[in-house]
Order: structure tokens, then sequence, then C-alpha cells
């Protein structure tokens, strides 16, 4: 909000441009040249949207796939950041799993999914846990990074102070890899919604992934784009999110410019 | 967003003896360099190996195969060619991908990142759509484009496009001030400064981006896979896991893993012929 009073240019701008884009569609769906199964009228588009948000069953939809990324997400922060920490404040555990996860970063994890089908069954729980694993890389590697760099002039004014090495630990490396921490769940949860998402396209009956395969098989284009909509708007919603609290939490150093539009 | 001038964002260089890139890379996924010791490392995966290998003499179910059994089916497939034309479909799929997407995402970003006006044009659409997860586009260009290759490839492509367009962007705007002006002040036309001054220094986080969407390029290459074609990788695990031959499922998957390990590490190897300076500098 405090966007748009600040530039009411580029908020004109930024809806001008939203406008055109609009006009674009709205005239390629009329014209006539292109069939309503491929580029359905922004009308439609936005009727569907509306059956979407009024219907209880759609909106569980949306709350199975919510959920399935926000427990996921979850898992891998609260496992992430430990690990994380751990890893750039000690030699020993930098030195066993560093290469662990240095060498399986690169690996695409959403290729153990059939495993994770045979092991933990075709419900949430193998989708929660790929979206966990996915997670985990860039929040362990981005707090690891932050754990590395804390100001040794903090670590020490605090041990010469008395502080034990939990209480270090507690009050003054995890607050001060907390800007890491937030870029690690800033790169996580889109990640996020992108597995759940694969996840529940690839072998679901529910959820808004399956919707969207669902509504593209029996050739109701409009009810797609609508999901597709809404999974866009859950996505931005999230991130906003996820802004919010790192402002509240880590007051002290802005956020650049650029990623807050 | 607020629009800067290139000038006015990276007005704050406490040190200029530390280079302005190297603290803002460490944010930037994918650009974290993870060393430490190898050998604790590759002990720890051989044991996991080690004990994997023993826990299979105990009963367990079919679907779970030791490791010598998947290096021999591995070396089998190899030989049979059950394997090589699924990793051709694939590749054939993920670099053009890959390629196109993150070409345009650098151009664009560095572009972006010097020239206010197509800042303010492309800036905000990128940014408010970056969280939005690519994979959801796919339907859509299969609608548009048909349901082969190149919805494959286009979504790929735009998936490729944003960490590329940000990390470029950032870098461009990132290039510390002293140095553009020490090229202007030495006689350079400004595509000079651009290219000589600007790109270099933007390259750390170049490199950055590229390795998000080389990761991100697998992972969508293997969903799409997953979720309709008639050959690649994807399909392989998919195919083999509805027939029950866990055999070709794990070597599929052991060749994902390898692909997307030489990848990376390709990419590194780039990284550091071409950013040899900047590893002399920082180090």
């Amino acid at each position: 909000m405090s966007g748009l009073l600040a530039d009411p240019a580029g908020a004109l701008r930024r809806a001008a441009l939203l406008m055109v884009g609009g006009l674009v569609w709205e005239t390629a769906a009329r014209s006539g040249l292109s069939s309503p199964l491929i580029v359905p009228s922004l009308t439609r588009i936005g009727y569907q949207l509306w059956v979407l948000a009024t219907q209880p069953d759609s909106l569980v939809e949306a709350w199975y796939s919510l959920a399935r990324a926000l427990a996921g997400f979850g898992l891998a922060a609260v496992v992430g950041v430990a690990l994380g920490v751990l890893m750039g404040r000690s030699t020993l555990f930098a030195a066993s799993l560093g290469p662990f996860f240095s060498g399986t970063y690169p690996i695409p994890k959403i290729a153990l999914f059939p495993i994770f089908i045979y092991l933990f069954g075709i419900g949430s729980l193998s989708k929660v846990l790929l979206i966990f694993l996915e997670c985990l890389y860039p929040i362990v590697i981005t707090t690891q990074a932050g754990g590395r760099a804390v100001n040794r002039v903090l670590v020490w004014s605090a041990a010469n102070m008395g502080a034990s090495r939990a209480r270090i630990l507690r009050s003054v490396v995890v607050p001060a890899t907390a800007p890491f921490i937030f870029a690690g769940f800033r790169i996580a949860l889109p990640i996020a919604m992108i597995v759940v998402i694969i996840t529940e396209m690839i072998s679901s009956a529910d959820g808004l992934g399956y919707l969207v395969m669902y509504s593209l098989a029996s050739f109701k284009t409009d009810r797609m784009l609508a999901v597709v909509v809404v999974i866009a708007l859950i996505g931005v919603a999230l991130d906003r999110l996820v802004v919010y609290v790192r402002d509240r939490l880590v007051s002290w150093e802005r956020l650049e410019s650029y990623y807050v539009s | 967003m607020a629009p800067h001038t290139p000038q006015r964002s990276t007005r704050a260089q406490p040190s200029p003896a530390r280079p302005a890139i190297a603290h803002s890379q460490s944010r930037h996924f994918g650009d974290v360099p993870l060393s430490g010791s190898r050998s604790i490392g590759l002990a720890l995966l051989l044991a996991m190996l080690g004990l994997w290998q023993v826990a299979m003499r105990f009963e367990h179910p079919d679907f779970i195969l030791s490791p010598s059994e998947i290096a021999r089916h591995f070396v089998e497939a190899l030989w049979s060619g059950e394997l090589l034309p699924h990793v051709g479909a694939s590749l054939a799929r993920s670099l053009p991908g890959f390629v196109v997407g993150s070409l345009i995402g650098v151009v664009l970003g560095l572009l972006a990142g010097v020239a206010r006006s197509l800042d303010q044009l492309l800036s905000p659409v990128v940014f408010l759509t970056y969280p939005v997860p690519k994979i959801v586009f796919l339907p859509i260009v299969m609608l548009w484009v048909g349901i082969g290759d190149v919805s494959k490839i286009a979504v790929i492509a735009l998936a490729c496009f944003y960490p590329c367009f940000i990390n470029a962007y950032h870098g461009a705007r990132g290039t510390p001030t002293i140095m553009v002006w020490s090229g202007l002040n030495m006689g350079a036309r400004r595509s000079q400064t651009f290219r000589k001054v600007v790109v270099p220094s933007a390259l750390p986080l170049v490199f950055a981006g590229l390795r998000v969407s080389l990761a991100l390029s697998f992972i969508l290459l293997f969903s799409t896979e997953m979720i309709n074609a008639r050959s690649g990788l994807g399909f392989l695990i998919r195919q083999s896991e509805s027939s029950l031959r866990f055999d070709l499922m794990y070597v599929a998957i052991v060749a994902v893993a390898a692909l997307g390990y030489a990848g990376d590490q390709l990419l590194l190897l780039a990284r550091r012929r071409v950013l040899a300076w900047q590893d002399a500098t920082s180090r």
C-alpha cells in the first residue's frame, strides 16, 4: 500500500500496462479469429473466478493445495534453519553435511516422486515430503551463508559479557542470520508452490493442480484460466506475506526496493 | 516500485576495496561456495550407501533396490539402448529452453539495469509475476502451440527467464558508481561503459542466476515430461513405475541425477573460467 502512495506514477503505469494487456486479450477473444476454447474472453474467466470463489467445493481444493505447500514449507523452514545455523557456525557440521548438500543440490528431487508415492502413499504425505525436500536446500544453503557471515565482533562481545554458547546462538547468531533466512524463505516459497501444483497435476484427485488438469481435459478453458489466476494470486500473496513478516522482524535492515514492487 | 537510476541505488559503498557484488551475492541462491572438506562428506556418502546395501539383506518391499543392483541395471540399460534415446529427448527439450530463456533474461535484465525506460516498462511486470509458479502456464501453452515439444520448451524458457533477469538486473544496478565514473572520465562511450564496466561487474550475479535457472529447467523438464510426453527421462520414470519395472525407474532417476549434477558442474567450471579475476580478488 505504501508503495502506491510513494509512487503514484509507477502505480498508474502498472495499471495502464494491465489495461493494455487486458484490452489485447479481449480483442483477440472477441475478434472471432480464435476459438473461445483457445482464448476465452475475460468476462467468462471472471465469471468462472466468481464461481470458484463462491463454491465451497473449489475453496476446499484451494485449501488442500495451500495446506500441502505450507506444511512442506514449514517443515523445511524449521529443519532448514536449524541445519543451516549449525552448518554455518560449526566446522564439524559444515564438513560432514556440506558436501552432501552441495552434491545433491543440482539433482531435481522431483524425480524421486514415484518412489515417494510407493513409500508414503499417493495422498498428501508424499507431496508434503517432496515439498519439504525441495524447499530444504535453498533454506539450508542461504542460512549457512548467513551463519558464516555473522560479524564476529558481535559474537565476541556476547561471549565477553558471559553469554553461554546456546545463548549466543539464540540471541546473536539467529537474529544476525535472519536477513539470510528470509532470503532463503523467499526462494523456497515459490518452489513449494511449484512442487505442490506439479505433484497435483501428476497424480492427485484434489487440489488446484488437479483442477487445472481436470478443466483442461474437459475443455473448460475459461475455468482452467480462472484456476491459474487463483494459483498466481496465492503465489503473490504468500510472497507478500513473507516480505511483511520479514520487514516486521528484520526492521534494522531495509529490504532492497526492487523486490517490493 | 520506486524508479531509481543506477547511480542512486548504488550510492552507499562503505569500502571500495571490497567489491559490492561480494556482499549482495551471498543473498542469492546458487552462488554460495560449498566446499568444506570433501573427504568427510565422501566417507559419509559411502557409509550411507554401504548401510543401504547391508539393509537390503533384510526383508524389504519390491520397489526398493540395493545400490549394487541399481548400478548393474544402469550399465545394462546403457548398453541395451533403453536409456540413451530418452536422455537425448530430454536434453533436446531442456537445453533450448534453458538457452533461450536465460539468454533473453540476462540481456533484458542487464539492459533494464542500466536503462531507466526499459526498467520502468519491464520490472513491474517481472517482479509482480515472479512468485507465480510458472508450471501453471503449461496447460495454457499446450492449448496454444500444441502438446508437443514446443510447449515444454516454452514453459522451461519462461521459468529460466526469471532468475536470470532478476540477477542480471541486480548485477547491473549494483555496479559500483565509482567504476562507471572512472570509465566515463577516461573517455569511454556509453556502449563501452556498458560492455567493459557494467557487464563484468554483473557477471557473478549473472552466473548465480544461471545456476538457479539450470536447476529450475531440470525440475520443469521432468515434471512436464511426467505430465505428458512420449519420450524423455520423466516419461521413462512414469512409464516404468506404472509397469512395475522398478529397475528401469531407478536407472532413469539416476540418469536424471547425473544430468543435473553434470550440468551444474559444467556451469561452475565455466564460472571459474570466466570469473578467475573475481576469485583472485575476493579470497
